[in-house]
């Protein structure tokens, strides 16, 4: 988990768009994780992440997590580049467009000390 | 294997050798130590923390499965990294895409690993809300 700095994560006024993009950021390329033997070499990453919410509304809530996220299904699109300097390797995503995720959700999320449990009858407008 | 691909076979008879007579030179050197050097070298005292007090995110505590605090994203899945937190989140995982590496290669990304998200808002550490934003990738 990594911080991201002023300006990297831009959240479109309705919360339906988010934009998240984030410039030579150290990362470790470790092709078998989470294999226990996998190697981990040192690298660089620079990417671009869009989601844009669908019309899917969604509500997980988890009272023995203690966790609910209301929100929506996503389209998500993706465009990165890596670099490992100690192998000389460096490799670059195809454009943004090119890319899209099988699974993306954005929205809204409550856990721990922040949650309550909704109400049975909420549950029941939920499909 | 060559010397250089295996650090033991490289530990020869000389090489001991002249281990052994470093370690024995730095015995001598500190013995030959006056006392105000020697002071210099004590432990310092313990330094006193508060535990508990971190303002870092506090981690879920169940998701430590590989030792990295998360969980791959997916329906009904918690999609914060954070515990006590809330606020804006956004997961996605399984990207099918293309790049080309520094040889021209055509290399596909994207497995079910290969997760991104953000949780942006507040989160309870050090006994007090914060305040922060941070990424999954």
């Amino acid at each position: 988990m990594v911080a991201i700095p002023k300006g990297g994560l831009i959240i479109s006024p309705d919360g339906r768009t988010a934009t998240l993009e984030m410039k030579k950021v150290p990362v470790v390329d470790q092709p078998k994780w989470p294999a226990l033997d996998a190697v981990g070499m040192p690298a660089i990453m620079s990417f671009k992440l869009i989601w844009k919410a669908t019309d899917e509304k969604i509500i997980y809530d988890d009272p023995q997590k203690q966790f609910r996220v209301e929100g929506y299904r996503a389209a998500a699109q993706l465009e990165a580049q890596v670099e490992v300097p100690s192998i000389g390797f460096s490799w670059k995503s195809d454009p943004l467009a090119e890319s899209n995720a099988n699974f993306a959700i954005l929205g809204d999320e409550v856990n721990g000390r922040y949650y309550n449990p909704m109400k049975q009858s909420n549950y029941l407008n939920v499909s | 294997m060559s010397c250089t691909d295996d650090v033991r076979s490289c530990y020869t008879r000389r090489s001991f050798l002249s281990t052994t007579l470093g370690i024995a030179s730095a015995g001598a050197v500190s013995l030959l130590l006056s006392n105000d050097v020697a002071a210099d070298n004590a432990l310092p005292d313990a330094k006193l923390r508060a535990y508990n007090g971190d303002t870092d995110p506090f981690p879920i505590p169940w998701l430590d499965k590989n030792g990295s605090h998360n969980q791959p994203a997916g329906p009904q899945m918690e999609p914060s990294h954070i515990y006590h937190f809330k606020g804006q989140v956004a997961r996605c995982a399984g990207f099918v895409g293309m790049g080309t590496d520094n040889r021209g290669n055509r290399i596909a990304f994207g497995t079910r690993t290969t997760d991104y998200g953000f949780m942006q808002g507040e989160y309870f550490a050090g006994r007090t809300p914060q305040a922060g934003a941070f990424t999954h990738i």
